[in-house]
């Protein structure tokens, strides 16, 4: 027997299952091979170990209260699973059931057809005046420094959405445009008026002479609209010169 | 008489009132030289045949005459106390601006400008009192505007954009209409006075709204209505490419056929 051959059988001879000649075999070359003998007393020292822990370490403490254990969870794992698909079961069967009875609608939103054309309607309506409205006041923002447009005898459309709050009228239009040309006079006039120390007698004369003549007409054309605030040229001659004077005003704060 | 002259410097106070009077008016004469002394400054640059001049001066006339040379030449008259004047020569502008070159200066006397340029030039000239007078000009822009008091004068010019525009004075304009031009007249109070083909073809818009005073002359009837009780004129004359605003708030306005 050589080496090989008899560390394949040294596990069978361990656990005596070999045949009497075999055994035989194996035991004459043990006793006089060293290194399978040493590999024999190996095994034979390993079987003890794992003879003595199991005995000692794998048995459980309690093997009927673990299995106890486990088996209960199991079960509530198995019993919540259940639970659950029976209730989507039951939510889809529900959908189901209410598509079925009242079309695409869900149940509690269950409005007749002229319920919804009205609904449609309003809305469509609602969208379209908060559109021209849009439409109205950007193109009124191009043109917002003009008070003639303001002037402009009003739509009756424009006057129904005046009325509702939705639009500014033409007066209050007005009055805001000049609001705005007031107040960027007053920057500029306080500008001239820490400059105008500065300035000769000639200089100061033909300023204040020439700021008189268009504060006549501006107070000429307020006058006008005061009486008829639809007349168109007074409301264009009024942002004209009030233009001219914030031009003044704006051209001598230079020197 | 010569008797009576030989005693008076013959006598001491005769000799010390000749000495007096003769230092009198030597510093006289050298202090009204002060005061009515002009400064002159020119400056010529070479120029091409669309130059734009963009003048804005503080106070003074400025003149504006159209030449057959590639140069612009400019020549101004400073009283005294003198400006300062600071031309710059820009990617084929002259800039001349009197008020920003002598901004925080307490006392700047008036600048009286005559400038020479190519008469295809445009030019833009501003000044906050003073005449305005442009002559021989056919580029593309003529403006003239006076930010208070004085007259423009713009004579034989051929541009397509047009703009004239005062507080208190009058305007006076003799030129062509371009088609598809523009042309602005505006003042506060003076009277407005355009000559102009009588074949131009142009839409008017002229208001005169405080006198009422539009005189259409040649170019009245036809398309040519009064609305706003007589404040307005609008109407068209030609062809109607032109577009031709007057406004003036408290003047007259005046149509010549030119």
């Amino acid at each position: 027997m050589n080496c090989k051959h008899c560390q394949e059988l040294i596990s069978v001879f361990m656990d005596n299952e070999l045949d009497e000649s075999s055994s035989t075999e194996v035991r004459e070359h043990l006793a006089v091979c060293e290194p399978c003998s040493k590999v024999c007393e190996d095994l034979a020292m390993i079987l003890d170990f794992c003879q003595l822990d199991v005995d000692e370490a794998v048995l459980p403490p309690n093997p009927q209260a673990l299995w106890c254990r486990i088996n209960n969870v199991i079960e509530s794992e198995v019993k919540a699973e259940i639970f659950k698909e029976n209730k989507e079961k039951a939510s889809v069967a529900e959908a189901e059931a209410q598509k079925a009875s009242t079309g695409w609608l869900p149940r509690r939103w269950n409005f007749s057809f002229m319920q919804v054309a009205s609904a449609v309607l309003f809305i469509a309506l609602v969208s379209s005046i908060l559109t021209i409205i849009g439409i109205k006041n950007y193109s009124g923002a191009a043109t917002n420094s003009d008070i003639a447009s303001a002037s402009a005898p009003p739509t009756l459309f424009e006057r129904v959405l005046g009325k509702l709050g939705l639009m500014e009228t033409p007066n209050q239009k007005r009055e805001r445009i000049i609001k705005e040309r007031e107040a960027a006079i007053e920057y500029w006039n306080k500008r001239v008026e820490t400059r105008r120390a500065q300035w000769n007698a000639n200089l100061r004369d033909a300023f204040d002479r020439n700021l008189n003549e268009i504060n006549q007409a501006v107070s000429e054309y307020t006058q006008i609209l005061q009486e008829n605030p639809q007349d168109e040229i007074s409301g264009e001659m009024l942002d004209s010169a009030l233009n001219d004077k914030m031009e003044l005003l704006r051209e001598f704060s230079e020197l | 008489m010569n008797v009576r002259i030989d005693k008076f410097l013959n006598s001491s106070a005769g000799i010390k009132t000749t000495i007096l009077l003769s230092v009198v008016f030597f510093f006289a004469s050298f202090a009204a030289q002060d005061i009515f002394a002009q400064k002159r400054f020119q400056k010529t640059y070479a120029a091409s045949k669309n130059v734009r001049l963009q003048l804005t001066n503080r106070t003074g006339t400025v003149t504006v005459e159209g030449w057959d040379k590639d140069q612009i030449q400019i020549s101004a008259y400073l009283e005294a106390p003198a400006a300062n004047i600071v031309p710059v020569s820009l990617s084929g502008t002259i800039l001349l601006n009197v008020v920003k070159d002598n901004q925080g200066r307490n006392e700047v006397g008036n600048v009286n400008f005559l400038v020479r340029v190519p008469y295809t030039s445009s030019v833009d000239i501003e000044t906050r009192m003073g005449n305005l007078n442009v002559s021989n000009v056919q580029g593309t822009l003529v403006r003239a505007h006076i930010s208070s008091e004085g007259d423009i004068t713009l004579t034989n010019i051929a541009a397509t954009n047009v703009s004239a525009e005062n507080v208190i004075g009058d305007i006076f304009y003799d030129g062509d209409i371009q088609s598809n031009g523009n042309y602005r007249f505006i003042s506060t109070k003076g009277n407005i006075n355009l000559r102009i083909p009588f074949n131009a073809g142009f839409k008017l818009v002229a208001t005169a709204p405080s006198t009422r005073s539009i005189n259409l002359g040649a170019f009245s009837g036809g398309n040519m209505n009064f609305v706003g009780t007589g404040r307005r004129v609008v109407g068209q004359n030609g062809d109607g490419s032109a577009t031709l605003t007057v406004t003036n708030q408290r003047g007259s306005i005046s149509f010549i056929r030119r």
